[in-house]
């Protein structure tokens, strides 16, 4: 039996979300580590890292589809400057955890800015059952894992309650949490799903709170032209701007774009503001701000561009980008390139004239999007340029 | 005393410590049930007071490298190593013993044998149909098996119709895998799709409208285990005009069943849909109750089937609709997946759904 098209549009309204402002600045430092549980938490993966004040290390797990804050315990400040350096890290973590080279993947690398320590999340394997790892090398440059068997820690899931099919197989939704930081007592999450585009940035309030996952935002920019898009944030650090907080959030192929945190409102739409292009055919991996002879300035790792050192100072007086650009388009923020290190795949910082590196070769694949990289791996800490 | 009088009476001494039974075998190291255990030597049930380390050590590498990890445990008087991880094909073990008197034996084993019987293979590509918008967004790669991480960029292709791989497609290196690794996301350059976009003004959408392509699988990439797929996959289609109106439910055809049966409701929409959204975004309500069923996709996504676990009963039915179901090219219903500046953009995020009510007679 064939029924013409009877139709009707329905908001549900029980589904919209609520428009709840809870970005919190705290008046009061809070401890982080207070509230914590102690116990072994259960990570499916461990992908992107961030530090939060006492030494917290916040593991995002992408196939778990959560959070979890564990206290590393480490907060002793190294003797004097450090310097990290270790050859063959990738040889080394495999022989600790019994695997082949080729079967170690590192997801991503954060130096602990209490004590100096580089702490990366590790995959031992790479199909579903891939173990995952946090090692920590330390400013001596011994390689250990991070026991996950008895710590104080705090879990924080990003599922979604499901939205079909009860009894359905397991579902297949993913999000890929691409990088993480700690802003004014929130988590800010960005993250990237396997099934719809439309992908939201998270602010989770930290300590967690057992019901809620915090604000879910989009963030829009304008870019080159009269068309907005919404597209997932690669990497973003928290920077002030004239005394304002801002994010600065870099995306694929490769603006950057300056977000005030003011806006960040559960339930918002938020539009950022386009204030640099580092060019087309390329994607970022990670940035550093820091300042060097009273100037300011992020370096940015990239997967087609290498290292590039770019001028950060007076971002007030940039204006929006709203031209198209010829390719490579360039725009915004002056950058040169850095050459004294290549093959850079993680870069963090350590301290106010230093960052670490991992080095090692790209995957396969085109150089804008490679493949994980492939050993050998090294730690290497460079001068910021 | 000279040196070797006085090794001597070391090594006695141990062995008096080490307590005299030890001496009626000598000690072997054996790999048995995952575990590295020193049999033929009578462990003291307390540890050392440099720790079992001092005693026993297990390395899976090389060179200057750390210690396999684990733990130990004295287990009816033997010496066991747990090592924290499974033993893993394709990993040498050397494990070395140093009695307290001194000796030191070493013996090296193999984890088991890396599999090398391919059984993976492509199940389906989606979209599935022969022609695909301009402004394709997503793919999804189904294996009939689990697979490894980290292959996609060097073993997915388009190609054009002269056989040329064309290199800048798809964002390959950011893997979006479903938590089985049997689905694949991939993506191709929104850079490059975006209208006003550096990359969309100078190179041009990846597929143009009325030239044929060829994806291209590889069967070199590794499943899980390591080992290469049965066999590729290639699928030709052609570049179809972009698509750019969201997709509207009013354009939606409903086919309802007869109550008392379980036949499938089939809804058919004009253009395919995302195949993992449409599995999904689409439910049965009756009252406040989801109907129970399955859900299959037919004509190349262009139709979705749902068929209830108990049969239909008289009386009214909806449809609930997620918005943010898509289309092949990121447009959402209400939505486009590039919006005009020019028109307003709304300033908070509306979750809703949309319903279609039938009746069921």
């Amino acid at each position: 039996m064939i029924k013409g098209p009877v139709f009707r549009r329905a908001a549900l309204a029980a589904v919209a979300v609520s428009a709840v402002a809870i970005i919190a600045i705290a008046d009061v430092p809070v401890n982080l580590t207070s509230g914590l549980k102690t116990g072994k938490p259960e990570l499916k993966s461990a992908g992107a890292l961030a530090f939060g004040p006492d030494g917290v290390l916040f593991v995002g797990d992408s196939l778990g589809g959560s959070v979890t804050a564990i206290d590393t315990n480490d907060r002793t400040a190294p003797k004097g400057a450090a310097s990290i350096n270790v050859d063959g890290l990738d040889v080394k973590i495999a022989a600790m955890v019994g695997a082949p080279a080729d079967q170690i993947v590192v997801n991503d690398m954060k130096v602990n800015p209490l004590s100096k320590n580089v702490y990366l999340s590790v995959s031992r394997g790479k199909g579903p059952d891939a173990q995952p790892l946090i090692v920590k090398v330390d400013t001596a440059g011994a390689v250990s894992n991070v026991s996950l068997d008895n710590v104080k820690f705090s879990q924080v899931s990003l599922v979604d309650a499901p939205a079909s099919n009860p009894g359905a197989r397991q579902d297949p939704r993913t999000t890929t949490i691409t990088d993480m930081s700690y802003v004014e007592g929130n988590l800010l999450v960005a993250g990237m799903s396997n099934e719809e585009w439309s992908s939201a940035l998270r602010s989770i309030p930290v300590p967690f709170k057992s019901a809620g996952l915090g604000a879910t935002l989009q963030i829009w920019h304008d870019s080159h032209g009269r068309y907005e898009t919404q597209s997932p944030v690669r990497t973003f650090v928290p920077y002030t701007i004239a005394g304002r907080q801002y994010v600065l959030a870099a995306y694929t192929c490769t603006p950057l774009v300056k977000i005030p945190v003011d806006d960040l409102k559960a339930g918002a739409k938020v539009k950022g503001q386009t204030i640099a292009d580092l060019g087309a055919g390329n994607q970022p991996l990670d940035m550093v701000p820091y300042k060097k002879d009273g100037k300011d300035y992020i370096l940015v790792a990239n997967t087609a561009f290498g290292l590039l050192k770019v001028d950060a100072n007076h971002l007030e007086t940039y204006a929006t980008i709203d031209s198209p650009t010829k390719n490579p388009g360039t725009a915004g923020m002056p950058f040169e390139k850095i050459t004294s290190a290549t093959n850079v795949k993680q870069l963090s910082q350590l301290d106010g004239s230093n960052a670490v590196v991992l080095t090692a070769t790209s995957g396969p694949g085109p150089a804008y999007a490679p493949g994980p990289p492939v050993g050998p791996m090294s730690l290497k800490t460079i001068a910021l340029p | 005393m000279n040196q070797a009088v006085r090794n001597a009476g070391a090594v006695v001494a141990a062995m008096l410590l080490a307590g005299v039974a030890a001496m009626a075998q000598s000690p072997v190291i054996e790999l048995q049930g995952g575990a590295f255990r020193v049999s033929g030597w009578k462990a003291p049930q307390s540890e050392p007071s440099g720790g079992w380390g001092t005693v026993f050590l297990v390395y899976a590498g090389t060179g200057k490298v750390p210690a396999l990890l684990g733990s130990y445990a004295v287990e009816a008087g033997t010496l066991v190593f747990h090592p924290r991880f499974p033993v893993m094909a394709g990993v040498h073990y050397h494990a070395v013993f140093r009695e307290p008197s001194g000796l030191m034996i070493a013996r090296d084993f193999d984890g088991p044998s890396r599999a090398t019987n391919p059984v993976a293979r492509v199940e389906q590509i989606y979209p599935s149909a022969d022609v695909l918008p301009s402004n394709l967004l997503r793919l999804y790669v189904v294996f009939s098996d689990p697979m490894s991480r980290g292959e996609a960029a060097g073993h997915i292709h388009v190609e054009d119709d002269r056989g040329n791989i064309l290199p800048d497609e798809l964002l390959p290196g950011q893997e979006l895998w479903d938590p089985t690794f049997r689905r694949l996301t991939m993506t191709f350059d929104p850079g490059r799709i975006k209208r006003g976009l550096t990359s969309n003004r100078t190179i041009g959408p990846p597929i143009v409208e009325g030239r044929h392509y060829r994806l291209v699988v590889d069967r070199d990439w590794r499943d899980a285990r390591g080992v290469p797929m049965v066999q590729g996959f290639a699928r030709n289609f052609t570049g179809g005009p972009p698509e750019r109106t969201p997709p509207d439910p009013a354009q939606w055809r409903v086919t309802v069943p007869a109550q008392g049966t379980t036949n499938a409701l089939a809804v058919d929409f004009p253009a395919p849909m995302n195949y993992s959204l449409l599995l999904k975004m689409i439910q049965v309500a009756r009252g406040q109750a989801i109907t129970a069923g399955a859900v299959a996709l037919d004509r190349h996504e262009t139709e979705w089937r749902f068929t209830p676990d108990t049969p239909w009963k008289a009386g009214d039915y909806r449809l609930a609709i997620d918005t943010r179901l898509e289309d092949l090219a990121g447009n959402h219903i209400g939505e486009a997946f590039d919006i005009d500046i020019f028109e307003k953009v709304s300033k908070s995020i509306e979750r809703k759904s949309v319903t279609i009510p039938f009746a069921i007679r």
